[in-house]
Formats: C-alpha cells, sequence, structure tokens
C-alpha cells in the first residue's frame, strides 16, 4: 500500500474510533447476524450521533448488527461498541428467536429447519430453476 | 377512552397494548457468497435481497510477523475489508424465516471473516467467473477445510466461452458430492434455484455425517 494509502486509512481507523470514545472492543458478545430491536429504555446523554441513528433504524423494524454497520457506513466493531451501550440502556434488546432455531453450537442447522429453507424458498420463487436431480 | 395507551411503568398496560403475541423474531440462517473480483457477487446477492446490498466494512487485526517483541508493546496492523449483505424473508415457510446473505471476496486476506461468516451457516456458494478460475481455489478449498456444505455456481457471462460443468469440476478438482451449476446472476430464478440447490446439498451433508456416525441398524430410520 503507498504511504498516502496507508495515511488515508489509518485516518479512517482513527475517526472511527473517536465515534466509540476510544473504545476497540463491545462489551457485549455480538455476532454480525445478531437481531436487535428497539426497547424501552433510553441512551443515556452524551451519545455519539450514531447511536440516535441506530435507535431509528431499529424502531423501524428489526435490523442485524451487518445490516446497521452497512447503513451507518461504519466498521461492524465500532457498531458493536454503540449498541453494547445501547444494550445496557435497555434502548435496545435482542429479541427472542423461535424457539425452532436451537440448531446446537458450532454446528449448522438441522435437517427440519433445511426443510423449511426449501419450502420458503419454493413458495416465494414457484419458478426457481431446478437444479436438483433427486438425490 | 376505549383503548389506554401504554406506560412504561405499567406493565400490564404496555402487555395489552403491545401488538399480537409475536411467536419470536424469524429465525436467521446464513449463506455465504463466495468469489473473485468481478464473479457476480453483489449482482446475485441484489438479485434475491429485499434490499439493495449494503456493503459493510470490518476491521481485522493481525500480529504484525516482522516485528520485534519489545517491552511488551504489541505490533498489529490493521487492514480493512468489505462485504456485502442482503437479507430475504420467507413469510411462507413452516415457521418465520430469514435469510442472510453475504458476498465475499475469494482473497485469502479475508479467512478470519470467512471463519466468522461460516459459523452456523447453511452453507457457501461459490460463484465463479470461468475467466478468472483460480481465484475460486481459495475460498474452496477453506469450505472443504471446515466442511461448510458448498455449492459452485458457474456465472454466465455474455460473450464469454461456456464451459460445461464438468469441465469446471475438473479444473476446481471437486469432489463428485459437490454440485456444480451454471446461473445468470442477474436472474432471480436463477439464483434462487442455487440456493435451493445448496440447500438440497446441505441436507444431503447432515444425513450423510449422520449415517456415519450411527449403528448400521438405524441407517434407514429417517429415509
Amino acid at each position: 500500500m503507498s504511504t498516502y494509502g496507508r495515511a488515508a486509512e489509518e485516518s479512517a481507523f482513527v475517526r472511527t474510533y473517536t465515534v466509540t470514545r476510544g473504545r476497540t472492543k463491545p462489551r457485549h458478545l455480538l455476532a454480525l447476524e445478531t437481531v436487535l430491536e428497539a426497547g424501552q429504555g433510553r441512551p443515556g446523554p452524551a451519545q455519539a450521533e450514531e447511536c440516535e441513528e441506530i435507535l431509528a433504524l431499529c424502531r423501524e423494524r428489526r435490523r442485524s448488527v451487518v445490516e446497521l454497520a452497512g447503513r451507518l457506513g461504519r466498521p461492524v466493531t465500532a457498531v458493536k461498541i454503540l449498541v453494547s451501550d445501547l444494550l445496557d440502556a435497555d434502548a435496545l434488546v435482542v429479541p427472542l428467536t423461535h424457539p425452532y432455531a436451537d440448531t446446537g453450537a458450532g454446528s449448522g442447522p438441522s435437517v427440519q429447519l433445511l426443510a423449511a429453507v426449501t419450502a420458503g424458498l419454493k413458495r416465494k420463487w414457484p419458478d426457481a430453476v431446478a437444479y436438483c436431480q433427486a438425490g | 377512552m376505549p383503548l389506554p395507551t401504554a406506560r412504561p411503568d405499567d406493565p400490564a398496560a404496555v402487555l395489552h397494548s403491545s401488538p399480537p403475541p409475536r411467536a419470536g423474531a424469524p429465525t436467521v440462517l446464513k449463506i455465504v457468497i463466495a468469489g473473485g473480483f468481478g464473479a457476480g457477487k453483489t449482482t446475485a446477492v441484489g438479485a434475491v435481497s429485499e434490499i439493495t446490498p449494503l456493503s459493510t466494512e470490518e476491521y481485522l487485526t493481525e500480529a504484525s510477523a516482522d516485528v520485534d517483541s519489545l517491552a511488551g508493546i504489541e505490533a498489529k496492523v490493521t487492514t480493512t475489508v468489505a462485504f456485502d449483505f442482503g437479507r430475504l424473508s420467507l413469510p411462507d415457510a413452516p415457521m418465520p424465516l430469514e435469510l442472510f446473505l453475504f458476498g465475499t471476496p475469494g482473497e485469502d486476506r479475508f479467512v478470519d471473516l470467512w471463519y466468522d461468516l461460516s459459523r452456523g451457516a447453511v452453507g457457501a456458494v461459490v460463484l465463479v467467473d470461468t475467466r478468472r478460475l483460480e481465484s475460486s481455489f481459495t475460498p474452496v478449498s477453506f469450505f472443504e477445510d471446515i466442511g461448510l456444505p458448498f455449492v459452485v455456481a458457474v456465472n454466465q457471462f455474455d460473450g464469454a466461452h461456456r464451459y460445461h460443468p464438468e469441465q469446471v469440476r475438473a479444473a476446481l478438482e471437486l469432489p463428485a458430492a459437490v454440485p456444480v451449476v451454471t446461473c445468470d446472476a442477474r436472474d432471480t430464478n436463477h439464483v434462487a434455484g442455487v440456493l435451493l440447490a445448496l440447500v438440497d446439498h446441505a441436507v444431503n451433508s447432515v444425513a450423510t455425517i449422520n449415517r456415519a456416525g450411527h449403528a448400521p441398524s438405524t441407517t434407514f430410520q429417517d429415509a
């Protein structure tokens, strides 16, 4: 990378961590796909303006960490740090997922869950190309 | 007032005024779409996503290899990786489901991100541009190594030479069990078909693992 490119990247990095007030690690264990919804609490004063944006987005519908990062144009880690603040203030909550989601740690989805995906995809796109010849 | 407004200090009022009882948020399932630069990942994500694909950034921090460890100062190199995100809901599935699609470049500096994306995922689609076949090697061997079910989808670009899927299979040295399909990444029904092929393959992979782990007498129980 050129000296300029490196400097530009570092500058973006510094700006990002101004938003999180220097913190580089989120307090909560959040995955990219963790879904959040607005809660009853209010964020404390002196929060980054990005927190208001996050809350506004989550009031519209449930949003995942990855979607919030994409919409805010901020790196995922920075968004996780802000989301952690909002979770602590109960301004965001992690909704309960359908009990069927129980897939066991570290492994992939169950056959039942996969069958539900197949059924859902076929109903959504009845004209989907059929690539699979039985088996 | 016929409909009392909810007051946060009154739990009963909150309960009654809440929207119809929710069975919980939809179950989220992840699918990774990996491919080289220009292979059509964003196009494929956009073909089935309900939102315009979002470009998302993450910092990856790695220990720098060529630095003396003096005075406990950890020298680290931070690089930025970008990937695409799209989502779609399956309202007519037997239970509320949402699919998250992650489009990621095929370079090996993305490997840390792939681990994150692959954890608990349905599987991966390796999107191939036959003019740059070599950019598919890294994702193919990664998904093979971690045992994530994947399919190879050859994106048929206008004007590009059409290879037979079996030629692509041979060139990528893919096992017979890995499906190789051809598609037009711009076409919703094609991409939906690729996702169906992946889910089908994932079911077969689970079945294979189960069979391998069971006594012979139980082999046919869930056939």
